[in-house]
C-alpha cells in the first residue's frame, strides 16, 4: 500500500521544492516528505536520526517525534503545506507530522521603520505572528489577555489573531468582531481586504483599523478597551476600532512630563487643523473675502499677488497637487534618489515658481506649512486621510468664501461624526468599559 | 438606489455652483482698495468725491486720488466704479473725511451718515473725520510725505489711547446712532493736513443730533477719552513749574439725584511721572497744580457744553435707573443743564 505516498507525489509533482526522502530505520524504510523551501532538510533529517537512534522501533520514534500520529491524508497534505515535516513509513501504516528544523525566513525582531519613537523602547513587531502575539504577552503578563485564532481565505488560509483584554473591552464588541472574522470567506490580502468585513465603507477615507508598529502602543489599546488584531507576515498591529483621538496621541508622548504631553498633543491638532483648513481659508480670504483683512495686511497680499496671472483657486490646486505629487514620489523613489528629488522640488516649489511670478510667495509660504502641518498628526493613514479631507473645503471656499470654509469644515466634522465602527462612533474618546471579569 | 443618491447629489451640487456667483469672484490684486473717501460738496450743488488708492506695485507705496463729482455719492460712486481700471472694493475703507461746509449743514449730513451706514460695501466701522481743508488736500498730502505707508491715514487714528490720549475715534455707527441717543452726544475728531507730518489734530467737532454746535480743543477732548474709561496714559502735561507725564488714569463716578436735580460725584485718579521741574518746587506742589488745572479745564469744558445742551460726556448714561425713561428724552434741556459735577482731581506720584 505505497498509495499514501503516491498520491501525495502525485498532487505536488509541479513543485521542484518538494521531495521525498527514504531513510532506513530498524530496518524499515520511512519517507521523509515535505517542501526543501520551508524546511531545512539536513538538520531536519539530523534530527530524525538522533531521535531514531534513541527510539526502539518505528512506531515508538513516531511517538517520540510529534503526537500527530495516523492522520488521513487530508491532512497530510495540508501540513505539506504549511512547511511540517511529514513521514510516512514504507508499508504505509503509520505516519506523522512533525515540526521541523525551519528555514529561516522571517526577520528578527527590529526598529520600527515607519514610526519613530523618541524615548522609548526600540523594538517593533516583525512578520512572525507568533513573535508579535510573544511580544505583548511577555509584557502584558495577565491570564485576562486573551487570544483566539482564526484561519480565513479562499485560495490561501491567512492566519489571524485577536486579542483583547477580558473584563475590559465590551462584551458584544468581542462578539461582534468574532462574527465576522468567522464570517470571512474571501482572501485578506491587505488592510482594506480586512476592513471591508466591519461593514461598508468602501469610500470613506477613514478606515477600521489603525495600525501601529511599537508593542507599547498595542498594548495601550488593550488596556483601553479595544481589539487588537494580528495577521500573518504583516509587521503591525491592527487595533480595533479606529478613533479620531489616535491621530493625537500616542503612548509614547507619556514619557515626557505631562506639560510637553499635552503641548505635544496640542501641535498635532493645531496641524491637523491647519492642514485642512489653511489652504481654503488662503484662497477664501485673498479672491472672496479680503474685506476681512486689516487694511496693511491687505495692501500686503494684494502686493504679493501683485502680476500672478493665475487665479487663487487654480494656483493653491496647482500647488497642492504638485506638493501632494512630491511627497508621494519620494515615498516611491529608493532612499538613493529621494534626496535629490526632494532638493529639485524644493527649489523649483520655492524658487523658481515664485521668481517665475506663477505662484506668489504668501502661498509657498502656506503650502510648507500645510506640508509640515500635516505631517504632524500620528501615522501615515491618518495623515494621508487629513491630506484628502483639504480639497471639498478648498472647492468650497472658491465658491463660497470663508462661509464655504466654515461650512466644509462643519460638514467634514458631521461626516466624521456619522462614522461608526461596529455601533461605536468615531469621534467617541473612550470606549466605555463593559465587558464582565469572568 | 446608490446611483440615485448620487444624481440627486449632483443636482444639489450643480446648483449650488449657480448660487454662488463664483464668477463675480476677483482676487485681491485684480482689485483697487481705497482706504480713504473724502466728501464735499462744492456751492451746494454737486457731491464731489476723493478715494485715495494705494498702488500695491512698487516698494514704497504711493497711492492715486481718484476724484469724481456728481448729484449723489451713491451715483458718484458709480461712476468711480464705471471708470476704474479694476474692480473698486469699498471694504476696506478705513476713514471717511468731510468737509466742514458740507457737515454744517445738518439734514446733509444727517442724510450722508445714513447712507454710508446703509451701503453694504462700505464698511460700518470706518472713521469719520471733519476738516476744514480742502478734502483733496488732505488726501493727496499722503503722497508728498517721505517714508509715508499708504495706510498712513489708518495708522494714524489707531495708535491707541496709549500713545496718542487726546485723539479720538469715531466710526460711522455711533454718529448715526448720535441723533437716535437722548443721553450722549458725541464728538468728532477734526483734522487738516500738516506741513511735515500727514494729518494735524485739531481738536473735536462737537455734534448735537446730527447738527455741529461747536469745537473743542485737543486737551479738551482728552476728557471724553477719559470719562469712556480709556486708559490716557502717555499725556504730556506742562503745569509753568514742572513737566508731568500721565501713566495711568482711571475715573469713577457716583450719581445721585437731589431735589430733582442731578448730581455726579467724579474722582479722576492719576498716576503721574515728573518729567523736569524748576528748582524748589515740591512734589506737593506739583501735585496741586496739576490737580488745579485739570479741574479748571473741566469745569470750563463742563459749562460751556451745558451751555449748548450737549453732553458729550455721556452723564446721561449714568442716570438711566434714576430717572424714567419718558423722562430721559429730554435729558439735553431739562437735566443736563442743571447737573452738578463734584469733580475731584488726585494725582499720585508714581
Amino acid at each position: 500500500m505505497k498509495n499514501i505516498v503516491k498520491e501525495i507525489k502525485s498532487k505536488f509533482s509541479n513543485h521542484h521544492d518538494f521531495f521525498i526522502e527514504e531513510e532506513l530505520v530498524d530496518k524499515t524504510a520511512i519517507y521523509l516528505i515535505g517542501f526543501n523551501t520551508l524546511i531545512d532538510l539536513p538538520k531536519s533529517k539530523l534530527y530524525v536520526q538522533q531521535i531514531a537512534a534513541s527510539s526502539s522501533s518505528v512506531k515508538a520514534l513516531f511517538i517520540n517525534l510529534s503526537d500527530q500520529i495516523e492522520v488521513d491524508t487530508e491532512q497530510l497534505l495540508k501540513a505539506i503545506l504549511e512547511g511540517k515535516l511529514v513521514i510516512v513509513s514504507k508499508d504505509n501504516e503509520e505516519n506523522v507530522i512533525v515540526d521541523p528544523i525551519a528555514q529561516n525566513l522571517s526577520r528578527s525582531i527590529e526598529e520600527p521603520k515607519n514610526e519613530s519613537a523618541i524615548q522609548a523602547s526600540m523594538d517593533a513587531f516583525g512578520e512572525d505572528i507568533n513573535i508579535n502575539i510573544g511580544m505583548i504577552r511577555k509584557r502584558l503578563n495577565t491570564e485576562r489577555l486573551c487570544h483566539s485564532s482564526y484561519q480565513v481565505g479562499d485560495l490561501d488560509k491567512r492566519r489571524l489573531s485577536m486579542l483583547y483584554i477580558k473584563g475590559r473591552t465590551p462584551n458584544i464588541l468581542i462578539e461582534k468582531v468574532n462574527q465576522q472574522l468567522m464570517q470571512i470567506n474571501s482572501d485578506i490580502e491587505t488592510i482594506d481586504d480586512l476592513n471591508r468585513q466591519f461593514g461598508k465603507r468602501r469610500l470613506s477615507p477613514v478606515s477600521h483599523l489603525s495600525t501601529t508598529e511599537l508593542p507599547i502602543q498595542a498594548i495601550h489599546s488593550l488596556k483601553k478597551n479595544r481589539i487588537v488584531l494580528f495577521m500573518d507576515n504583516y509587521p503591525f498591529a491592527l487595533v480595533f476600532p479606529n478613533l479620531i483621538w489616535d491621530m493625537f496621541s500616542i503612548e509614547n508622548d507619556r514619557n515626557f512630563p505631562f506639560v510637553l504631553t499635552f503641548m505635544l498633543r496640542i501641535f498635532r491638532v493645531i496641524g491637523a487643523m491647519a492642514t485642512v483648513v489653511l489652504p481654503a481659508l488662503y484662497v477664501a480670504l485673498v479672491s472672496v473675502n479680503p474685506g476681512i483683512f486689516r487694511a496693511d495686511l491687505a495692501l500686503f497680499v494684494a502686493k504679493s499677488r501683485e502680476g500672478i496671472p493665475l487665479s487663487a483657486f487654480l494656483e493653491t490646486i496647482l500647488m497642492v497637487v504638485i506638493v501632494d505629487l512630491i511627497l508621494e514620489a519620494i515615498v516611491r523613489l529608493p532612499k538613493s534618489v529621494g534626496p535629490s528629488i526632494t532638493m529639485v522640488g524644493g527649489i523649483i516649489l520655492g524658487q523658481a515658481m515664485v521668481e517665475a511670478k506663477l505662484v506668489s510667495n504668501l502661498l509657498v509660504i502656506v503650502i510648507t506649512a500645510v506640508v509640515i502641518a500635516s505631517s504632524a498628526v500620528v501615522g501615515m493613514q491618518n495623515s494621508l486621510y487629513i491630506r484628502l479631507l483639504k480639497y471639498p473645503i478648498l472647492v468650497l471656499a472658491s465658491l463660497f468664501g470663508i462661509l464655504g470654509v466654515w461650512t466644509g469644515f462643519i460638514f467634514t466634522v458631521i461626516y466624521l461624526a456619522s462614522l461608526t465602527s461596529d455601533d461605536i462612533p468615531y469621534l467617541t474618546f473612550k470606549i466605555e468599559q463593559e465587558g464582565d471579569t469572568k | 438606489m446608490r446611483n440615485n443618491n448620487f444624481y440627486k447629489f449632483l443636482i444639489v451640487f450643480m446648483s449650488t455652483i449657480s448660487l454662488c456667483g463664483c464668477w463675480d469672484i476677483k482676487d485681491i490684486n485684480k482689485r483697487s482698495i481705497p482706504l480713504v473717501m473724502g466728501i464735499s460738496k462744492e456751492d451746494d450743488e454737486e457731491y464731489r468725491l476723493t478715494l485715495q488708492i494705494p498702488i500695491p506695485k512698487s516698494n514704497n507705496q504711493i497711492s492715486r486720488i481718484v476724484t469724481e463729482k456728481g448729484e449723489s455719492v451713491a451715483s458718484v460712486l458709480g461712476k468711480i466704479r464705471t471708470n476704474s481700471e479694476n474692480a473698486v472694493d469699498f471694504s476696506q475703507i478705513q476713514l471717511i473725511v468731510i468737509q466742514k461746509n458740507l457737515a454744517n449743514n445738518q439734514r446733509e449730513l444727517r442724510s450722508l451718515i445714513k447712507f454710508l451706514m446703509g451701503s453694504e460695501e462700505i464698511p460700518s466701522r470706518a472713521l469719520v473725520a471733519i476738516t476744514d481743508d480742502n478734502v483733496d488736500k488732505v488726501l493727496s498730502n499722503i503722497n508728498d510725505k517721505l517714508g509715508v505707508n499708504a495706510s498712513a491715514i489708518y495708522d494714524y487714528f489707531n495708535k491707541g489711547v496709549g500713545w496718542a490720549p487726546e485723539l479720538l475715534n469715531t466710526p460711522i455707527w455711533e454718529v448715526y446712532r448720535s441723533p437716535f441717543l437722548s443721553t450722549k452726544d458725541i464728538a468728532v475728531p477734526a483734522v487738516r493736513a500738516g506741513k511735515d507730518t500727514v494729518l494735524v489734530f485739531e481738536g473735536s467737532e462737537i455734534l448735537r443730533k446730527g447738527k455741529l454746535i461747536d469745537r473743542i480743543s485737543p486737551e479738551e477732548s482728552q476728557f471724553i477719552n477719559m470719562f469712556q474709561n480709556k486708559n490716557v496714559k502717555g499725556k504730556i502735561e506742562n503745569l509753568g513749574v514742572a513737566t508731568v507725564m500721565i501713566t495711568n488714569s482711571s475715573v469713577q463716578n457716583k450719581t445721585s439725584m437731589k431735589n430733582k436735580k442731578p448730581q455726579v460725584l467724579s474722582d479722576l485718579n492719576l498716576k503721574i511721572n515728573i518729567l523736569e521741574r524748576k528748582e524748589g518746587t515740591t512734589n506737593n506742589r506739583i501735585r496741586k497744580e496739576l490737580e488745579r488745572v485739570t479741574e479748571k479745564r473741566f469745569y470750563d469744558l463742563l459749562k460751556q457744553t451745558q451751555s449748548s445742551h450737549t453732553d458729550i460726556f455721556g452723564f446721561g448714561q449714568q442716570f438711566h435707573h434714576l430717572i424714567s425713561y419718558h423722562e430721559l428724552k429730554d435729558w439735553r434741556n431739562d437735566y443736563y443743564p442743571n447737573l452738578r459735577v463734584n469733580f475731584e482731581v488726585h494725582a499720585n506720584m508714581e
